[in-house]
């Protein structure tokens, strides 16, 4: 439900002033939970009754497979066989009628009854770094204010306050397009930015100190807890209660670490995912959403396939076909998928004409993402391009429908307005409207 | 005797297309040729005729990337994994064989015309009867996947001279020696460096052995393809020349190339073996050719696309080069 204007949510910005930097935290790997510390009095704001019904949404989960560099919606979704801009893939039936997709993807094919395909987005820009921001903001980007990205308007949604594990964790691991990969809170505050995953796909120093037994660690934190209650007598701060919490939750990180490390999962599951690193990080990411973090971006790049575009596409599409229809077939098993929308997304498409590297360039003006599982009409196609792919000829839409689209998916109204001191930002620009018929 | 001065060899004939020429066969004695397409169809061509374009055999399903001709028929195989026979002349289609489970990537005829090798990425090449289209032997030694767990690539294959051996190329840069009357292996080359694994920034693969040729005599193994490539977003690093004494498993050559970028899709020795012609292309194009024996580069130029393929008269002095959007004559003008 939107937030009637006569009682905004406001979001306070993050304090500047606080003794532990943005980067200190991202070192630490505990982003999240040492944004909290820095940040109490939005945890205050959490606790307030007019949240409750809102947390109860925490159930929903998302993950976003960013595929980072632009893959080509002619091998993936939105196949032109037979055309002069159709390459050599040829397009395969799926388990509804109708519908085809790339031969590249032949175990999703079978798994289209979850998704949604998506093949009318224009996004009129054709650069990495911008289109990024904005298929990562659902909006142009404004130098006057920091727009809070995808995830982090997620993990504020969707987040339980009391949760123990991190809210939005980023997987990014190869280097190309990687500051591209936007992770931004922005004017929500910095316990909604990711924990960004980069040299490796578990957090770091979650560990205890080397001569710091598991005895040592309770040990200090009763003893901290005690000096912080005697303090707090007589005192009815709400901000000393968050200041507890936020440690309440570092050692729920600290405890969560098992959350990324696959290897107790059988053997049966981890091939559901395959070998790769791609796979392994969606396998972290589905025990990441099911031990209750709200968003997971999984980042696979670098589909920016200039030269030998198809020889790309083989090996990233058939890596993507496998990690996706394990990671479906997983949420499916475990009563998951219902309330767990998986995204495909990257910054745009490429182009229809092939060039004489036998690469595909880079193209905003007609290209598909996909929604699968919650909320979602799966076993639909929403939009169409022309027969060469050139051109939107129905049901064109940008980042902000896409974004308002997600945001319906898993309980959240777009129209809702965060406050930036009086000024109302709504999720979506204004005038937004999801795309009704990708909704189930 | 050939008589080439690489210095004199000129553009002649220029021919634009619309679509993409991935592979070119030539009629001795004649100027015709047949060239495969990317939409599907094989082109009878004679690029000194007005029209040049004289006929289309259709009925593949997917780029056509080999091309041979034998005694009386055009061999063609395609990216839908059929082999198809059509006759020369009524431009009939003979027969249709579902050869692999996956792209073929090159067709090859025998010297004395009775063998078709194909190579697929499915990884094995399969060799067939001219006249029966029967499968005579399989060739299994390449790896189906890379080390990284991606699907690796059959790129092309070889006849020696005498039809004795042919040699298999592959993505990872391996190249196996066949005695085609057996299919034992006698030998094996490397060209790794032609094989580029992004384990950092883009965390996948581009690359591969594209193009092999024996020297006259049999003894020599030249590949191309190009070398380690730092963005490989693009076709960047220097086109990739290495030649082989196979038997000994001795590289003999390397032209790392100073000049052009992309990939060497094509390589031929003169019927003198003194010269090895290559011809590629990233987003252009260029030819080379090499002195052997003096193991330098004798001529290299742009050429005006990037080349897929090319085939030569018997007596070398004309060289039909297909590729990107165009179909191109080179003569060494005397």
């Amino acid at each position: 439900m939107p937030t009637p204007p006569t009682t905004p949510q406001r979001t306070t910005p993050p304090h500047r002033d606080s003794g532990l930097s943005r980067r200190d935290a991202l070192r630490a790997g505990l982003a999240g939970a040492a944004a909290f510390a820095s940040n109490m009095t939005v945890l205050n704001v959490l606790r307030s009754p007019a949240l409750a019904e809102e947390l109860k949404r925490g159930r929903k989960r998302v993950i976003l497979l960013w595929l980072a560099g632009g893959a080509s919606q002619l091998e993936t979704w939105d196949p032109k066989p037979g055309r002069a801009t159709g390459g050599p893939y040829r397009a395969i039936p799926t388990a509804v009628p109708g519908i085809h997709i790339s031969e590249l993807l032949p175990k999703l094919a079978q798994r289209i009854g979850h998704t949604s395909i998506i093949r009318s987005l224009n996004t009129r820009n054709g650069d990495h770094g911008g289109a990024s921001v904005l298929m990562h903001l659902g909006r142009r980007d404004e130098p006057s204010l920091k727009y809070p990205d995808l995830g982090a308007m997620l993990a504020r949604e969707l987040a339980r306050a009391d949760s123990a594990v991190p809210d939005y964790v980023s997987f990014y691991t190869a280097t190309e397009g990687r500051g591209n990969a936007v992770g931004r809170s922005g004017f929500l505050g910095a316990q909604y930015a990711p924990m960004f995953l980069t040299t490796d796909s578990k957090p770091n120093n979650l560990a205890l100190p080397e001569g710091v037994s598991d005895l040592d660690h309770a040990q200090r934190g009763e003893l901290r807890k005690l000096l912080s209650e005697r303090f707090a007598q007589g005192r009815t701060s709400s901000t000393l209660a968050s200041h507890n919490e936020a440690y309440a939750r570092v050692r729920g990180l600290m405890a969560s670490e098992r959350l990324f490390d696959i290897s107790d999962e059988p053997q049966s599951i981890r091939d559901m995912y395959g070998p790769t690193l791609f796979g392994e990080q969606t396998l972290i990411a589905r025990r990441l959403i099911e031990a209750g973090t709200p968003f997971v971006k999984v980042s696979r790049a670098w589909w920016d396939s200039h030269g030998q575009n198809f020889e790309t596409h083989l090996e990233l599409a058939t890596e993507l076909d496998h990690v996706m229809s394990g990671l479906l077939d997983d949420l499916e098993q475990r009563g998951l998928l219902e309330n767990t929308l998986v995204i495909t997304l990257s910054e745009f498409g490429r182009t229809p004409a092939i060039n004489p590297s036998l690469g595909r360039d880079h193209f905003a003006s007609a290209w598909s993402a996909t929604l699968s599982g919650c909320g979602v009409h799966g076993g639909s196609v929403y939009g169409k391009s022309d027969d060469d792919g050139q051109r939107v000829v129905d049901g064109e839409i940008g980042a902000a429908e896409l974004f308002a689209t997600i945001f319906q998916a898993v309980g959240i109204d777009h129209q809702k307005q965060y406050y930036v001191g009086s000024r109302p930002i709504p999720m979506t620009d204004p005038g937004t409207q999801p795309v009704n018929e990708v909704l189930a | 005797m050939t008589t080439i001065d690489p210095t004199n060899l000129k553009t002649t004939k220029e021919i634009g297309r619309p679509d993409i020429l991935f592979c070119v066969a030539h009629l001795p004695d004649s100027t015709r040729l047949w060239a495969g397409s990317s939409d599907g169809k094989v082109y009878e061509l004679d690029p000194m005729a007005e029209p040049n374009q004289l006929g289309e055999l259709a009925g593949h399903q997917g780029f056509v990337t080999g091309v041979c001709l034998t005694d009386k028929h055009v061999v063609s195989g395609a990216y839908d994994g059929r082999l198809m026979w059509w006759d020369r002349d009524s431009r009939e289609q003979v027969r249709s064989v579902e050869a692999h489970q996956k792209w073929i990537r090159g067709v090859v005829a025998s010297p004395d015309s009775k063998l078709v090798a194909s190579v697929a990425d499915d990884m094995v090449c399969r060799l067939w009867n001219t006249d029966s289209g029967e499968l005579v032997r399989e060739l299994h030694g390449h790896q189906p996947n890379t080390p990284q767990n991606f699907p690796s690539m059959l790129y092309c294959c070889a006849f020696s001279s005498d039809g004795a051996q042919l040699a298999t190329a592959d993505k990872l840069g391996h190249v196996v020696v066949w005695e085609v009357a057996s299919g034992n292996q006698l030998g094996t080359v490397d060209a790794p460096i032609m094989y580029t694994w992004d384990p950092k920034q883009r965390l996948h693969s581009i690359g591969g052995v594209r193009s092999v040729a024996f020297s006259p005599d049999g003894r020599l193994l030249a590949l191309g393809g190009t070398g380690q490539i730092n963005n490989i977003d693009h076709l960047e690093a220097l086109a990739r020349v290495e030649v082989f004494d196979w038997r000994k498993g001795e590289r003999t050559h390397e032209f790392p190339g100073d000049e052009h970028k992309g990939l060497v899709e094509r390589l031929a020795f003169d019927p003198e073996g003194k010269w090895l012609l290559a011809a590629g292309g990233d987003n252009g194009g260029f030819v080379k050719i090499f002195d052997v024996e003096a193991s330098k580069i004798a001529r290299q130029d742009k050429a005006p696309m990037h080349v897929h393929d090319f085939a030569a008269s018997e007596s070398w002095d004309s060289i039909y080069a297909v590729g990107h959007n165009k179909l191109v004559v080179w003569q060494f003008e005397t």
